[in-house]
């Protein structure tokens, strides 16, 4: 049985004139969440297709647990993805859907039962698929990925159409599959769901890779950690105890702001040399803002 | 999540597996039973046309006809009560319903695979089973399986009515015969290969709508059409042999296979419908497989 390592290697896939995805490389751990960051066009989901042997690449390689998902002897054994919410045929129940999936993986159809018990929709399973909700057939979806009990799991946009209740399902869902040792791919064009979501990150833009790494690492590179407002009646004084890590500028009313210093810095500084503060507040930097900078003019429609 | 015993303990024979997958597909939407609701009037109405035109050849009403035309028409209805006549007679009233019943065949056919494509499930199934190949060859075998249903369904109609009419006329009933046997045979196949000639267009045109109606279109506008322009050209280069170019419309070819002796008048030989029959199926099925390997599912 492969592990649940996946290695992409100079993936690259034209359209005619459009190239998609263009030479991108990067690798996915098991055991944490990866989050697949980018701006819609960015070639997110023609990167994941290709990996799952739905769209053939036109040079490049993607492996999971080293072979590609051609060759996986068990594919829904090994892998599950979510690729769109509404993928099932509308005359039909969930339950149905789910045993034809069963019956093609040599799987036994009670199991359609339990992932839709996993995903809470038992009360819908007999239900026809039209009747289903967006947030009901992203659970679906997820019951699908989950059918065959794989040790990686890929979602495209997994939080579209979820109300913020099911975001909060999702997510917790999605962060104790990984704490299992699986591995947990998850597309998404919101940097701030990512932070929350993910402990790795990779961030692509016009089909290349712009940056991946530890999502803490990465967002320090982005944007710093974030500055601090600072009211004290002693600026000077305060300046000069915090010495030359630090950058002091003026803000609103008086206030400083001081970045390459945490507020923990900041308070400790000031206790130190005995500066009287009237307000101290952290301030997160606005990653959205730096996400949108650097990923700029590539996110054209192409 | 804890992982359950049975994930582990599958069935290892894949290609069973992925057919049995495939006829849930189909047995889990309404279409099936629809078109079977289709294929018994589509068979009733067709069985009492041929029961009509067969009981006017056997019994033909002279007082009606006009005097010149009165000497054909009582040669016809001796030729009818020949055993020859009879086996075709049996063979005809046998196989009712085929010519709009292998419709319903063709079309679920193009349904396994465009289906896949308009409801977005194209994903899912490629992702259990990366083999296409064997992925449409299920296809396949499952629409083969449901386009035989509806022949049980015409047949046990037939097979009914059939002895029942020929009672009635006062004749001798040949259900037995090699010959009509062989016809019903032979229309089990037609059904058959009328589901792969309908998978292979869905693989063509991806477009459910538009490959159901381009089906159903060159269905009847081929026959149509060749049935009036070869005639003409045949009147016109005075060539026999294209007579015989009747059989390139797909629904010509599949009445020629089934019918024993002449299928119409100056018909092409039986053979010929089979060989097109096959040709048609090789081409459309090859296709199929191919396209299907090589496209993106996006």
């Amino acid at each position: 049985m492969p592990d649940g390592h996946i290695a992409v290697a100079g993936l690259t896939k034209h359209y005619k004139s459009v190239r998609a995805v263009d030479g991108l490389s990067f690798e996915v751990e098991p055991g944490r969440v990866t989050g697949f960051l980018g701006p819609n066009g960015a070639g997110k989901t023609t990167t994941l297709r290709m990996l799952l042997n739905l769209v053939r690449p036109t040079a490049g390689i993607a492996t999971i647990g080293g072979v590609r998902y051609a060759d996986l002897p068990d594919p829904v054994r090994t892998v599950g993805a979510v690729l769109e919410a509404s993928a099932a045929h509308k005359g039909r129940t969930a339950r149905n859907h789910l045993r034809i999936i069963c019956r093609a993986a040599g799987l036994p159809d009670r199991r359609a039962d339990e992932v839709l018990d996993i995903v809470g929709l038992s009360t819908a399973a007999n239900r026809k698929f039209k009747g289903y909700s967006l947030g009901m057939k992203q659970r679906l979806g997820i019951a699908a990925a989950l059918i065959g009990d794989p040790r990686v799991l890929i979602l495209d946009e997994p939080a579209n159409g979820l109300d913020p209740e099911g975001i909060r399902w999702m997510r917790q869902l999605l962060q104790s599959l990984a704490a299992e040792g699986r591995t947990v791919l998850v597309s998404s064009h919101l940097l701030s769901e990512m932070e929350i979501l993910a402990e790795d990150i990779i961030i692509v833009a016009a089909g290349k890779l712009v940056t991946q790494g530890p999502v803490r690492k990465v967002i320090a590179s982005l944007g710093g950690s974030g500055r601090t407002l600072v009211r004290t009646p002693d600026p000077a004084a305060l300046t000069a105890a915090l010495g030359e890590g630090a950058t002091v500028s003026p803000g609103p009313d008086g206030d400083l702001w001081v970045t390459g210093v945490d507020a923990v810095g900041v308070g400790e500084a000031a206790h130190r040399a005995g500066v009287v503060l009237h307000q101290l507040t952290s301030e997160s930097p606005d990653l959205e803002g730096v996400f949108l900078e650097l990923t700029k003019g590539k996110a054209d429609i192409r | 999540m804890t992982a359950p015993t049975t994930v582990t303990t599958a069935s290892r024979r894949p290609r069973k597996r992925l057919i049995s997958a495939e006829l849930l597909k189909i047995r889990t939407t309404s279409t099936w039973w629809l078109f079977g609701i289709g294929m018994v009037l589509v068979t009733l109405l067709a069985l009492g046309l041929n029961m009509l035109v067969t009981h006017f050849q056997l019994d033909p009403p002279l007082d009606q006809i006009a005097a010149e035309q009165q000497a054909q028409v009582i040669a016809d209805s001796e030729a009818a009560h020949t055993t020859a006549g009879l086996i075709k007679i049996a063979a005809n009233l046998l196989t009712s319903g085929q010519y709009l019943g292998v419709l319903f065949a063709m079309i679920i056919g193009t349904l396994v695979i465009t289906n896949e494509y308009f409801h977005q499930t194209a994903t899912a199934t490629f992702m259990a089973t990366p083999h296409r190949t064997a992925v449409v060859l299920a296809k396949l075998v499952a629409a083969g399986v449901f386009g035989g249903l509806f022949w049980l369904i015409s047949t046990l109609i037939n097979l009914v009515g059939t002895p029942l009419f020929l009672a009635a006329e006062g004749v001798e009933i040949h259900l037995t015969d090699w010959e009509v046997i062989q016809a019903v045979l032979l229309n089990l196949l037609a059904f058959v290969m009328w589901t792969i000639f309908g998978l292979g267009l869905g693989t063509l045109i991806r477009s459910q709508i538009g490959a159901v109606i381009i089906g159903i279109v060159v269905y009847l506008a081929s026959d149509l059409l060749l049935s009036i322009l070869v005639p003409l050209i045949h009147n016109w280069i005075g060539q026999d042999w294209v007579l015989n170019l009747r059989v390139l419309a797909p629904a010509t070819a599949s009445t020629i296979m089934i019918t024993p002796g002449e299928a119409f008048p100056d018909a092409p030989p039986q053979w010929s419908g089979f060989v097109m029959m096959i040709a048609y199926v090789l081409v459309l099925g090859g296709l199929g497989i191919l396209l299907t390997r090589r496209r993106d599912i996006s």
